[in-house]
């Protein structure tokens, strides 16, 4: 089955995916800091033992994990998939996930809240992946007590999220952007409105490949519909400016710009070692080239799949076992070597 | 760049504040930042940027400024989970979903500095009317909480008349408590 991150879509030349996640806590459990290793065992069973309830409503096909259970390097590997946060990963007390085939919809029970339910699909459609998390939740709150006030709506662990539980996120493709020095002072901007920019895998991470997670800071006091609605209208004039520069970029030094992609391009293609923020950063060069059409992949490889391919612990999964960086290193230039597809001149030349 | 206090040591710290609307920038190393503001220290300059701590350091400002001489002497203890108010400035989580009643006026107004709000208008769980009868609300909602969240419902299933006089009707409301205050002649502090 195809997951998700396979599927092309709308927008695709800068808004990579769409993500929402809905923090929900259990009335009869104390809050994670204060949770007991005995009761983070009972909240895990009880909330997996809502999984069929869920396969049964939904109709797609879901697997069970207890993370804490897992291997390092499958843990690791699950973040840089996004299928679970970095929060989960870390933790060593019990820890759940129920995770649909395609990978579009997480449950992870006993992050920083007992459940987070996460939906994410590619391109640009939160409303769709709202629509499957509120399902979802529906589906949950039927077997499931949730804590909730009257007036500060569903309590969470922290007060961030507190209200809606509701985090909306774009995963944004802003080479242009990146490239002008433009992304600080369109943070600054988006502040204004709610909406934060980070890197690609939340907080506290830094942006690799020209990629950015943006996602709304408030979640009490607007609908879920309102909080959705003000993003898509930053991202929209995100979407606008980032294609503005790229157009303008092109214009102003076509020249410098294909022969900066195609050194990349020979880079990728015949280095024989080579570091995960470097790799980063030229396949972001390369994906920039060609949705700009400057140049043309002879067969049609997913580049972002590639990126998230080359990420330390998908790659020692590729490999089969655990290495160091240097092995590593020479593995990522292998696989890229392997997996890049032969380029042309694109049709704007 | 020297520390524009001391003149003597690097500046690392790019320290800006808006009183009443007037910005000041200055640039300051890490000894004179501890000193002459309210920047905390072990915070962005070493050791992770998490949004739990810049909460805790908004909350800790708030705490320091207005909160002080009524909160000193009285550190509340959620009674259900014996998390203390201090704890959860420390670390920005919370113990349980009693302590949003437990530390009550300081997350009323540790709410309104975060979210710009206190009132939840969006989703209820289904089912949710059964459950209200037997749990006690946070605080209490007043005439115009109850509007509002009407009014959100009414645009939600686009009735918008209805919704226009709902609007005027907490217009109204609001004109009238306003009134009030005017009236006794003390501003509420």
């Amino acid at each position: 089955m195809r997951k998700w991150y396979e599927e092309t879509a709308e927008n695709g030349d800068v808004v990579i995916s769409s993500r929402v996640r809905l923090a929900r806590n259990l009335r009869s459990y104390r809050f994670g800091s204060r949770l007991s290793d005995e009761d983070a065992v009972r909240l895990v069973k009880e909330v997996q033992d809502a999984a069929p309830l869920v396969k049964e409503k939904d109709g797609k096909r879901y697997f069970l994990c207890n993370v804490n259970h897992l291997s390092e390097v499958n843990r690791q590997a699950m973040v840089e998939r996004y299928v679970v946060s970095p929060t989960l990963a870390g933790k060593k007390q019990e820890t759940g996930l129920i995770l649909s085939e395609d990978e579009s919809v997480s449950i992870m029970i006993n992050e920083e809240d007992h459940i987070r339910i996460q939906s994410v699909t590619a391109g640009m459609d939160l409303e769709k992946v709202f629509a499957e998390a509120n399902f979802i939740d529906d589906i949950l709150s039927e077997q499931l007590s949730f804590s909730f006030d009257d007036r500060f709506g569903y309590l969470t662990a922290c007060p961030t999220n507190v209200g809606t539980g509701l985090r909306a996120s774009y995963m944004l493709f802003l080479p242009a952007l990146t490239m002008t020095g433009r992304v600080e002072k369109l943070s600054e901007e988006m502040g204004k409105y709610g909406v934060t920019i980070r890197g690609l895998y939340g907080e506290g991470t830094k942006s690799q490949g020209c990629l950015y997670q943006v996602s709304n800071q408030k979640t009490l006091g607007r609908t879920e519909k309102e909080i959705i609605a003000n993003l898509d209208c930053i991202v929209d004039q995100v979407i606008k400016q980032e294609r503005r520069r790229r157009e303008y970029m092109l214009q102003a030094g076509y020249d410098e710009i294909e022969d900066k992609i195609f050194r990349s391009y020979g880079i990728l293609k015949y280095a024989r070692q080579i570091g995960v923020e470097d790799a980063m950063t030229l396949l972001a060069q390369l994906k920039f080239g060609a949705d700009a059409g400057v140049v043309k992949l002879k067969e049609d490889v997913n580049l972002h799949i590639l990126m998230m391919n080359i990420q330390p612990a998908g790659l020692q999964k590729l490999l089969g076992k655990n290495v160091g960086s240097s092995v590593r290193d020479r593995a990522r230039a292998e696989y890229i070597r392997n997996k890049l597809p032969d380029i042309e001149r694109g049709q704007n030349s | 760049m020297l520390c524009d206090i001391c003149h003597k040591r690097e500046a690392k710290i790019y320290y800006t504040e808006i009183v009443n609307g007037e910005k000041k920038e200055q640039h300051l190393c890490e000894e004179c930042a501890a000193e002459h503001t309210s920047f905390q220290m072990k915070m962005p300059v070493k050791g992770e940027f998490t949004l739990g701590n810049l909460l805790s350091s908004i909350l800790q400002g708030y705490y320091n400024s207005e909160e002080k001489k009524q909160e000193e002497s009285a550190n509340p203890v959620c009674e259900h989970c014996g998390m203390s108010y201090e704890e959860f400035l420390k670390t920005g989580l919370l113990g349980c979903a009693d302590c949003y009643q437990s530390f009550g006026s300081a997350i009323l107004e540790s709410l309104k500095n975060i979210q710009g709000s206190e009132l939840h208008t969006g989703k209820r769980p289904k089912g949710y009317v059964k459950v209200k009868e037997v749990s006690k609300p946070v605080a209490e909602l007043s005439e115009i909480d109850k509007l509002t969240i009407r009014l959100q419902q009414a645009i939600e299933r686009e009735e918008f008349e209805e919704a226009a006089r709902l609007r005027d009707e907490i217009r109204a409301k609001k004109a009238k408590e306003e009134e009030g205050v005017k009236k006794e002649g003390a501003p509420n502090a």
